[in-house]
């Protein structure tokens, strides 16, 4: 499980996050939200090892992992799936899918490249294809595919939404939650669009501008519409 | 930096015009009265040092200010060498305006083709992202040096163009030697003496063949004939085929011992006159050279200190720095990027102009791929951002060579190593000063003065 | 046509020995969006290894081999010890450290092995082959090189499209970030870039120096010519360089045979910036050559 305790985070002289705790418990989504600025993506950059924080400790499964480069980080199980491009689109679907997770067993990526196929059949249709034929929703697909290739306990979503029509983030959400709640997996979910996160997220924490303000059942926090008005802006 | 630059124009523009004007003036002064008192080899180097920083003031506009990197500018002080070569050898009256060739107007033309050039690769390279322009100016760098090889007849081929010095009759004009020579009388009746005998001189004796020369220094001084190995020697090493590079030619001038004989009996034997052409040029020859390097130094340092330090400066480091922000505030990106070729490949020509006049000649050779290296290290040394890195930066790749020369004659080693030492020294300090201190020893200077001047200040609120 | 057809076959081997260097370039170029103007300068430095090798042994392979080593180790000193520290500075900057890379370089060799240009030798006989009865201008030499160059080109695609290290070393060079995130050690595979880069440029370098002599600056002119076949070729692409490099050989032998090889230098200028003028990123961009 991954543990995060007073986490501070600064870009220069700009603090970005400030003594941030959190857990990620297994077979539930646990969502992020917050306004832009919030530092929400900072917040998953850091738990991946892209980002050096100034306090605090980031634990998986106990192992103190804070400082860890995001190439070892990703070895103890925890996956990110960064916001936006993330697929390259110089590689074929399969080449962008297997990038994922080479240290593993032949055996293990076999079985992972399945369970993908099967979570995405979109994916199988054209893993020959170069990654820049497909559809925005596609790609996201491609982006959590190559995530889930690292076979992770802990899966970090950084706004999946961005950029795709809102059905599309619908299903992919549901299909995430489904998937935690059938294989336990761990997700972090970060998201601006607070009410489609909420409602597939077991947990909602509020990030403003770098602290946590409130954490807490998701149902509540969608219910809270002071809290609503407050921090999210609507 | 920047801030200098912003304190630069708060002020009136006439008044730093003024002031860049008088400063350029004073350094002149000082450096020709410098000249006057030194001897030949100083002189020799004085006017290697004046010519790379001219060319190396490009480089700082060039590479450092637009932040272009550009190995052509040896080549393109090759067309600056060869128009000068060319005009001067054939040109009685200047074209078009019918006036009386003299040797200024081989400048003014030798800066012209530079514009052109600049102008030419300027425009190709605007459109080009850093390592195609450094591509496409190595191809430069080693396109003309062959261009000028396919043509023989005109361009005289692998051996060059042998200017005639000091220059042909009619020539060079008494009143820029007067300049010169107005600081010192008795330098002033040294040029007299000198130019008379010069003007009756044939061209083969104005610089004579090494076996006459050995023979009269011999019985005059007596001296070994290896210290005899002198500019000339070196200088008319270049013209030999198996001389290839400007090195060579350098380096047979560092052979000359640092007390050479010949520079303390110059002075005596001006004033006897049956042998005043041989070593009397000589000695005239290597001042003179350095008193047309320095005005030439001067005058363009002068321009681009106004450019520099002016709108233009600040238009060259906002389109290096982000072209698309230059852009949105009305700075044409590739106007601002041809104009630093421009400027630095004229600047490069007049050096090269200079060059040819310190070589006496015009060959490719000399404007090879390792001029533009040196260039480069020079100006990488020096520090990329300033026109006083320039300048260190020049003094650094005439020193430089001769500080490892002795350090390695002291060492006793081996002549292999002792001739490539200064090259291994200059790569491996431009890799150095890159990890160390981007902005070179000028970078470094003033990065140490603003700290020092940060902490002697009082702590600023806020 | 008995000409033409001479002036071809003459130029297969310099243009398989520049598809090797602009190979090298692409190599390099791909793994950290460096242009190694040094590159030359260590399959110079190189060759002069593997002749000291060929020396000592009298084997021609020996020398190959110890020159392929020495490529790689040399490629992976310029990487850890220049390019990896200079990468954060600016772009003028990584230029710049190559170049010293190259004179350091060349007046190390001159220090070592002096400035005379020395005879390398071949495999197999420098002679004209007999084809139909009639010498050609091409010999066993000539075919040995173009051979070997096919090999090497057909080695590093596979090893770059069919292998795991080859598809981290495409997505290190792609998107480093990505790759990090997906268990890649994308510093690592930079390393191995350069240290490929080397054993290929020292390839070339032993292919060309018995055609050209081996000096310290005899390789100036190929840097030029790998440039341009490099860059025309997109910089990014295996296929591109190689396609473009002999291209460029052949072209400039035709130069040669019909003119004179005084002008092969300005041929390639003239065809670097015409290229470069049409099309300032290269020929090919990387999306048209990405399964390469």
């Amino acid at each position: 499980m991954l543990e995060v305790e007073n986490l501070s985070v600064s870009y220069g002289p700009v603090k970005a996050l400030s003594d941030v705790s959190l857990t990620v418990p297994p077979g539930r989504v646990t969502a992020v939200i917050g306004a832009n600025g919030a530092g929400k993506s900072t917040l998953m950059r850091t738990l991946a090892g892209l980002v050096k924080p100034e306090e605090g400790r980031i634990r998986m499964n106990g192992q103190d992992i804070t400082g860890w480069g995001p190439e070892e980080v990703v070895r103890t199980g925890i996956a990110l799936v960064p916001e936006g491009r993330s697929t390259i689109p110089d590689l074929t679907v399969l080449e962008n899918l297997r990038l994922g997770g080479m240290w593993r067993t032949g055996a293990q990526r076999t079985a992972s490249e399945n369970r993908v196929f099967s979570l995405f059949p979109i994916l199988e249709e054209r893993k020959h294809l170069g990654a820049d034929t497909l559809s925005g929703g596609e790609r996201q697909q491609l982006a959590i595919g190559r995530a889930l290739m690292c076979g992770p306990q802990t899966l970090l979503l950084d706004e999946p939404s961005l950029g795709l029509a809102p059905l599309i983030v619908t299903q992919i959400l549901h299909l995430v939650e489904k998937m935690a709640r059938e294989s336990g997996l761990a997700v972090l979910l970060v998201e601006q669009n607070a009410t489609t996160a909420l409602r597939v997220a077991r947990t909602g924490i509020v990030l403003n501008l770098g602290r946590i303000v409130i954490s807490g059942p998701a149902s509540d926090v969608a219910a809270d519409e002071q809290l609503r008005h407050a921090y999210l802006g609507y | 930096m920047r801030d200098r630059w912003t304190d630069f124009t708060l002020r009136a523009p006439g008044s730093r015009f003024a002031g860049h004007a008088l400063l350029a003036f004073v350094i002149w002064i000082l450096l020709a009265r410098l000249n006057m008192i030194i001897d030949a080899q100083m002189s020799y180097y004085l006017a290697l040092a004046a010519m790379y920083a001219t060319a190396m003031f490009g480089m700082t506009i060039l590479v450092g200010l637009s932040g272009q990197v550009s190995l052509g500018n040896g080549a393109l002080m090759a067309v600056g060498g060869y128009v000068f070569a060319l005009t001067s050898m054939h040109w009685k009256t200047v074209p078009i305006l019918g006036l009386p060739w003299n040797a200024v107007w081989s400048m003014v033309f030798a800066g012209l083709g530079g514009i052109i050039i600049g102008l030419i690769i300027g425009a190709l390279g605007a459109r080009l992202r850093g390592p195609y322009l450094a591509g496409l100016t190595l191809g430069v760098a080693v396109g003309i040096p062959s261009i000028i090889n396919r043509y023989p007849s005109l361009l005289g081929g692998e051996q060059g163009l042998k200017l005639i010095v000091p220059y042909p009759e009619g020539g060079y004009p008494e009143q820029v030697l007067s300049e010169d020579a107005q600081f010192d009388d008795s330098a002033l009746d040294e040029f007299l003496v000198d130019e008379s005998a010069v003007v009756q001189a044939p061209l083969e004796e104005a610089a004579p063949a090494e076996g006459d020369l050995l023979t009269l220094e011999d019985a005059q001084q007596g001296v070994a004939q290896e210290d005899l190995l002198t500019l000339e020697d070196a200088q008319q090493g270049v013209a030999q085929e198996d001389l290839l590079t400007l090195e060579d030619a350098q380096q047979g001038v560092q052979d000359m011992p640092t007390d050479a004989p010949i520079s303390e009996a110059t002075p005596e034997l001006a004033t006897d006159p049956s042998d005043a052409f041989t070593t009397a040029s000589d000695f005239v020859l290597q001042q003179w050279q350095a008193s047309v390097a320095i005005a030439v130094a001067c005058i363009v340092g002068f321009l681009a200190l106004n450019l520099v330090r002016g709108r233009q400066g600040r238009v060259w480091q906002a389109v290096r720095d982000d072209p698309v922000a230059a852009a949105v505030i009305g700075i044409s990106p590739s106007g601002g990027k041809i104009s630093a070729f421009v400027v630095s490949s004229m600047f490069a020509a007049l050096s090269g102009a200079v060059f040819a006049q310190i070589l006496t000649l015009a060959a490719p050779s000399a404007f090879g791929l390792g001029l533009s290296l040196s260039l480069l290290v020079g100006v990488v040394l020096g520090g990329r951002l300033s026109l006083i890195g320039a300048v260190i930066g020049a003094l650094l790749i005439v020193w430089l060579p001769e500080w490892v020369d002795s350090l390695s004659a002291e060492l006793g080693m081996p002549r292999q190593v002792a001739d490539n030492a200064p090259n291994l020294l200059y790569g491996l300090l431009v890799v150095a000063v890159v990890l160390v201190a981007p902005r070179g020893i000028m970078g470094g200077v003033s990065g140490l003065m603003s700290k020092m001047r940060r902490s002697s200040a009082p702590p600023s609120s806020g | 046509m008995g000409s033409f057809l001479d002036y071809f076959l003459g130029g297969i081997a310099n243009g398989a020995v520049i598809a090797l260097m602009a190979l090298a370039l692409v190599l390099v170029w791909r793994s950290t969006r460096v242009v190694n103007f040094a590159q030359v300068g260590q399959a110079m430095f190189t060759s002069f290894i593997a002749l000291t090798a060929v020396n000592i042994t009298g084997s021609w392979l020996i020398g190959l081999i110890v020159g392929i080593i020495a490529g790689g180790i040399l490629g992976f000193i310029v990487h850890v010890l220049v390019m990896r520290p200079v990468r954060r500075a600016d772009a003028s900057g990584a230029i710049i450290a190559t170049f010293g890379v190259l004179i350091a370089l060349q007046s190390l060799a001159a220090m070592i092995w002096t400035a005379e240009p020395r005879a390398y030798p071949t495999p197999i006989e420098y002679a004209g082959l007999t084809i139909f009865g009639r010498v050609v201008p091409l010999t066993g030499y000539d075919v040995f090189v173009f051979i070997v160059m096919i090999v090497l080109v057909l080695f590093l695609t596979i090893l770059l499209t069919k292998t795991k290290l080859g598809l981290s070393m495409r997505a290190s060079a792609f998107n480093p970030e990505v790759a990090r995130l997906s268990g890649v050690r994308v510093s690592r595979m930079l390393a191995i870039g350069w240290i490929i880069a080397g054993m290929v440029g020292a390839v070339a370098g032993v292919l060309i120096a018995p055609i050209s002599s081996l000096s310290p600056n005899t390789f100036d002119i190929f840097l030029v010519f790998a440039f341009t076949a490099a860059v025309i070729g997109g910089l990014d692409s295996l296929v591109g360089a190689v396609a473009f490099g002999i291209g460029t050989g052949l072209i400039l032998s035709l130069v040669t045979g019909y003119s004179d090889a005084s002008n092969a230098p300005i041929v390639a200028l003239i065809l670097l910036a015409l290229n470069l003028w049409f099309k300032p990123d290269g020929a090919f961009s990387h999306h048209k050559a990405r399964s390469v």
